[in-house]
């Protein structure tokens, strides 16, 4: 992953503050798109690309901390504040609701470019983890009717004869359907196939005490 | 022989008057008489004869009677008298029984014979005959040809004496010197009765008469003496020459005195007469002297006593052989009598006549077959004709008098007379008749027939009443009361009546059209008075004992209830009746009104609710109100403002003066002028005051006074109302102080938030200075340093470094700009100023301020907020530095003057200070959350007075901060 390929939005009303990071940024390689306002960076259209958001706390419309809270509903860049004279109450505030830094005017180039990095690269994991879950349900989407009956049933912990009898069929067509799910989840062990089942939130609907019961 | 005896009687009466004159005379006795007498005694008949008997046996008794008392030399005649009168009563007793032999024979009666029988055709027709009012008996005799004018003198002499009219033929002499015949009808004189209807005829006059000639006066006078009993004569010249003594004796003159009247110019009778007749008789007199004419008059002679009596007296001339008159001879007749029963009847006729013409009424009389024959004079009056004027050409007297009748009435009034006249029953119309001016007056008419013994109609009496007025009256009635009964029908109102008892008796059509029930619907079935019938079975109770209390005591009746409409609904009616009583306060009738006041009671009933919603309104509402008028008078104080006073009732005075006591001493001065001038010009009073409550405390109240004016503008009313605003005005107190307070406090952390707004606004530049230097840093660390980036960053730089410097020289400027407000001011003020914004912190923080002023410090000139700003700053930090030490917190403040300035020590008890010059440096500070700019700040306003600040550390410990501000105009930034 290039330095290139990264890009920092920026959100500050003073346009002085906007060049001077945005300066700074390209000095160290990385691409800067600078907003004056929270309401044009949630307008704009920012790309699916890996970044982070540095955000001034004061800001004419909505506050930093109140764009954070809204942004928190969806998938956003990780952020780093900054503010002209931060208070603890704020910086609390903003580190709880997953700031990645909490930095005040004027910022060493040190200081900034640490929780950039730190940034990027939660940012980086997040979206590592995110097309994870992406594959395991395109793959579960691929299941059959029968077979997304199955995976329940099977990472619930049932004997396949437990399954079979819980869906009226034979155990061995149970075992068809068992081996078919365990291909299409990509799933090399049953553990596996239990750890996946859990990410994509499927119910353990099932368990073995209960259905023998 | 008894046959011929009528026929010869005046002859044999004479006759026998003359002999018996005749032996008198010559006898000197009274014997002579019994010849008339036994000729009256044969011509008398019947009563006649009895009463002649009973006069001469009355004769006998006083004649017998005088032979018996008197003197002897009266004896002789008496005895004679007696000896005739006893003769006489014989002849009398004897002709009487022959009379009576003669009757009851019943042979020889004949109506022809009997001496009334001459006067029976004496019916006359008066009211068919025009009259005249001539007095004189006919034409003179004169001018009546000499052949007929004996004949004219005897049948005038007849009428005049006997009374019977007399129809008399003779020629009279024209104007032309033609004679021609005439008949005359002669009465005697009544004044009104002398017949004038001449009537010329040519028919051959009857055999004339003979005339007296050449008799001797005197004797002629006692011939008709012996008839008559007064007999008189006169000569030719109109001189008495014989007089009855009896006559003279009675009238108690001579001839001479009678005769001496003559000397005088008069005729001879003017001794005798009336002076009232007297002129009339002398002319007369004198010209029957003149012309030989009969002398036929009546006049009033008096008597020896003075008394005047009538008498008619006739003379007639005698004549000698040539037709000279040789003297004239008379009688008189005492007509007193007859006289006066003659004027008497005549005034009767005339008041009957006046009365006929006099009467109201118009009296009318018509013919059996209905032609008017006469009209009273009202009815002539009132036509403007009489029943002659009737007379027309063609039809009838009573087709002309219909055309005075309104031709509406004229068929009706022609029917109903015919069928009346044909019927002879009576007759009674009403009809209009036609004034003499053309209007129609309404008459009522009523007439009666006469009938004669016979049963036949002999005419028609009626009168007629003029009733017009009456009738005009009865149209006016009429329609007074249609009017009435209009009115009664038609006004808005039920109108009814009943008896005394309350039996009802009336309806008007309103009660009925609007009720639905009628007179009748006010009965039971059993004809027993049902009135309630009307009213609304639950208000009947009270409606039957206000009618029976109305009814019994005859009292005032008025009664509200539910009465039944046409569609069964029930209204408010208000019923009031009044009794009519007659003259003795009896009770006739009760007359009511019922009038519907539905409107007005629901009107009411809403009224009085919303009344009484007001009411409450009012005095639940937690304000005073009150109103009085401009004289004086209370007219309403709410309840609750009574209750507050503690009073029930009170007049205005009573009132004024307690609600004026309760005014707060220091207001009620002003309250009162003001109110008083309110009253005065009329203007809207509008004040806050305090009041004092039932408590004893006082609150603020605001009243507020209005006057209601009328159309003039004259002030009828004064509404006060008062509310208690005390909430109100403590609240605004406790805002107003609360302002104060935020005033305060913001003066006092003004310098704190600048220090914040500074700080920002230098930080800013600050950041992108130190941004844009690492970039820098970096690309000229860079492998290849991008030069033409850096210089654009460095531009940017130094851009931001002078943006910073801007921002401290806008803030020295700030502090330098505001020369202008500066003013002369006392330090003192301002101290006193900081002290109170400072007065809450420093209780809060425990700290005593303490200050110490010398006496007779100059105002100087400054600007008072930031001098105030620089204290406030300097006390503040004080007390800061005292806030972690124990002890006292004390601040000290010491104004005193050193030289041309004043000095201000700021002394506290705190740690003190490490680096007393350093500390006015920008952004230096030792506080935890300090910006570092106070007192920096504070050094820049105290040098812009032109003053010095310096900070020394306080003995024994603390800091002291001190600043001059120079004395005198001058002070320079």
């Amino acid at each position: 992953m290039t330095v290139e390929s990264l890009t920092v939005f920026i959100v500050d009303d003073d346009e002085r503050i906007r060049e001077a990071l945005e300066e700074l940024l390209a000095s160290h390689g990385m691409r800067a798109i600078t907003f004056a306002s929270a309401r044009d960076y949630v307008n704009a259209d920012k790309g699916n690309v890996p970044a982070c958001l540095i955000l001034d706390v004061e800001l004419p419309d909505i506050n930093g901390l109140e764009l954070q809270e809204q942004l928190a509903k969806d998938d956003h860049p990780p952020i780093v504040f900054i503010t002209g004279h931060g208070d603890i109450p704020s910086s609390v505030r903003a580190i709880r609701h997953g700031a990645v830094d909490f930095l005040t005017k004027p910022i060493s180039d040190a200081a900034l470019m640490a929780a950039i990095h730190a940034a990027l690269a939660q940012d980086r994991k997040n979206r590592a983890e995110r097309a994870e879950l992406e594959e395991w349900r395109q793959r579960y989407l691929e299941l059959t009717p029968r077979e997304r009956e199955v995976l329940p049933l099977v990472v619930s912990g049932l004997l396949n004869k437990q399954a079979a009898a819980e869906l009226g069929i034979s155990e061995v067509t149970l075992q068809l359907h068992r081996r078919s799910v365990m291909q299409k989840m990509a799933a090399a062990s049953l553990a596996d196939l239990v750890r996946i089942a859990e990410r994509l939130a499927i119910p353990i609907t099932h368990s073995r005490r209960a259905g023998r019961k | 022989m008894r046959a011929a005896l009528p026929q010869s009687r005046p002859v044999l009466m004479t006759l026998s008057t003359l002999v018996g004159l005749t032996v008198c005379w010559l006898t000197t006795t009274p014997f002579g008489l019994l010849a008339p007498l036994a000729g009256l005694c044969l011509y008398a008949r019947g009563k006649a004869l009895t009463l002649l008997n009973a006069s001469l046996g009355t004769g006998i008794i006083f004649s017998a009677a005088v032979w018996g008392t008197h003197a002897k030399a009266t004896l002789d005649v008496a005895l004679m008298w007696t000896s005739m009168f006893a003769v006489a009563l014989c002849i009398g007793a004897i002709v009487t029984s022959a009379a009576t032999a003669r009757a009851d024979e019943g042979a020889d009666g004949t109506a022809s014979e009997h001496p009334n029988a001459a006067t029976t055709p004496q019916v006359t027709d008066n009211h068919a005959i025009a009259r005249s009012e001539t007095t004189s008996s006919g034409p003179s005799l004169s001018l009546i040809h000499s052949e007929d004018r004996d004949l004219a003198a005897h049948a005038a002499a007849r009428a005049f004496w006997t009374g019977v009219p007399q129809v008399v033929r003779y020629r009279q002499l024209h104007g032309d010197g033609s004679y021609r015949w005439i008949e005359t009808r002669s009465e005697p004189d009544y004044s009104i009765s002398v017949d004038i209807d001449d009537v010329v005829t040519d028919r051959e006059p009857p055999a004339e008469p003979t005339s007296y000639c050449d008799l001797d006066v005197r004797q002629s006078a006692k011939v008709v003496e012996s008839l008559f009993g007064n007999g008189w004569a006169f000569d030719a010249e109109g001189r008495w020459i014989y007089l009855h003594p009896f006559a003279l004796n009675s009238l108690g003159v001579t001839l001479d005195d009678l005769n001496a009247a003559l000397e005088e110019g008069h005729t001879a009778w003017k001794r005798l007469l009336h002076p009232d007749d007297y002129d009339q008789i002398a002319a007369a007199w004198r010209h029957c002297l003149q012309t030989g004419d009969h002398f036929n008059v009546e006049f009033r002679f008096r008597r020896a006593n003075g008394a005047y009596v009538w008498a008619r007296t006739a003379a007639r001339p005698t004549r000698d052989r040539d037709g000279g008159i040789i003297g004239w001879f008379g009688i008189a007749l005492d007509i007193d009598v007859y006289k006066k029963t003659v004027t008497a009847l005549r005034n009767r006729e005339r008041e009957l006549s006046q009365l006929v013409d006099m009467v109201p009424s118009h009296l009318w009389r018509l013919t059996p077959d209905g032609e008017p024959t006469f009209f009273n004079r009202r009815m002539i009056d009132f036509l403007g004709l009489d029943v002659t004027d009737l007379e027309e050409s063609d039809g009838s007297r009573l087709d002309a008098f219909m055309r005075t009748i309104h031709p509406d009435d004229a068929a009706g009034f022609k029917e109903t007379l015919k069928r009346c006249l044909v019927a002879g029953a009576g007759f009674d119309q009403i009809y209009r008749l036609r004034r003499a001016d053309g209007a129609y007056r309404w008459m009522s008419s009523r007439a009666e027939p006469l009938r004669d013994q016979a049963g036949r109609i002999v005419q028609w009496h009626g009168v007629c009443h003029d009733i017009d007025d009456q009738m005009k009256a009865e149209e006016a009635l009429r329609q007074s009361q249609r009017q009435l009964q209009q009115l009664i029908d038609t006004v808005p109102v039920m109108i009814w009546s009943t008896t005394d008892k309350g039996t009802p008796t009336y309806l008007n059509k309103r009660y009925i059209d609007v009720t639905g029930i009628t007179l009748e619907g006010l009965f039971a079935a059993d004809g027993s008075p049902a009135p309630l019938a009307v009213t609304h079975p639950d208000d009947r109770a009270a409606a039957t004992q206000v009618r029976t209390r109305a009814f019994e005591t005859g009292g005032s009746y008025f009664v509200r209830y539910r009465q039944i409409r046409r569609d069964g609904s029930y209204r408010w009616t208000e019923t009031r009746a009044e009794a009519l009583r007659d003259d003795g306060g009896n009770i006739l009738r009760w007359y009511g009104v019922a009038v519907d006041i539905d409107d007005m009671v629901t009107a009411q009933e809403k009224l009085r609710r919303s009344e009484r919603e007001l009411q409450q309104l009012i005095d639940a509402l937690p304000i005073h109100i009150w109103s009085w008028t401009p004289d004086g008078k209370l007219a309403y104080v709410n309840k609750r403002y009574l209750e507050h006073l503690g009073l029930s009732q009170a007049n205005f005075e009573d009132f004024a003066k307690v609600i004026r006591g309760l005014i707060h001493p220091d207001d009620s001065v002003a309250v009162e002028l003001v109110a008083a001038n309110c009253l005065k010009t009329g203007d809207p009073f509008t004040m806050r005051y305090r009041r004092r409550t039932p408590d004893g405390g006082y609150r603020w109240v605001e009243g507020r006074s209005e006057p209601l004016r009328d159309q003039d503008g004259t002030v009828v009313h004064w509404y006060h109302v008062s509310i208690d605003i005390d909430d109100a005005v403590r609240a605004q107190e406790e805002l107003r102080l609360a302002y104060e307070n935020l005033a305060r406090q913001s003066q006092a952390a003004s310098l704190a938030e600048l220090s914040a707004s500074i700080a920002h606004e230098v930080n800013q530049p600050l950041t992108a200075i130190v941004a844009n230097s690492h970039a820098c840093q970096r690309w000229l660390n860079g492998d290849t340093p991008n030069i033409e980036r850096v210089q654009k960053i460095v531009e940017r730089i130094i851009r931001d470094a002078n943006s910073a410097a801007d921002v401290v020289g806008r803030i020295r400027a700030l502090f330098r700009q505001s020369t202008e407000s500066r003013c002369r001011t006392s330090l003192e003020s301002i101290v006193s100023k900081t002290r109170e914004l400072l007065a809450d912190e420093v209780l809060r923080r425990h700290v005593r301020l303490e200050v110490d002023s010398e006496e007779g410090l100059p105002p100087l000139t400054l600007d008072r907020v930031q001098i105030q700003q620089v204290l406030i700053n300097l006390v503040r930090n004080g007390m800061d530095a005292m806030d972690t030490v124990g002890g006292d917190k004390v601040v000290g403040m010491q104004l005193r003057r050193a030289g041309d300035a004043i000095q201000i020590d700021i002394r506290d008890r705190g740690r003190g200070i490490a680096f007393p010059e350093k500390i006015f440096e920008p952004f230096f500070t030792t506080k935890e959350h300090g910006m570092g700019m106070g007192l920096a700040i504070c050094r820049s306003i105290v040098e812009s007075h032109g003053g010095r600040l310096w900070a020394e550390n306080n003995e024994p410990r603390g800091a002291a901060f001190i600043f001059t501000l120079p004395i005198g105009p001058g002070a320079t930034p």
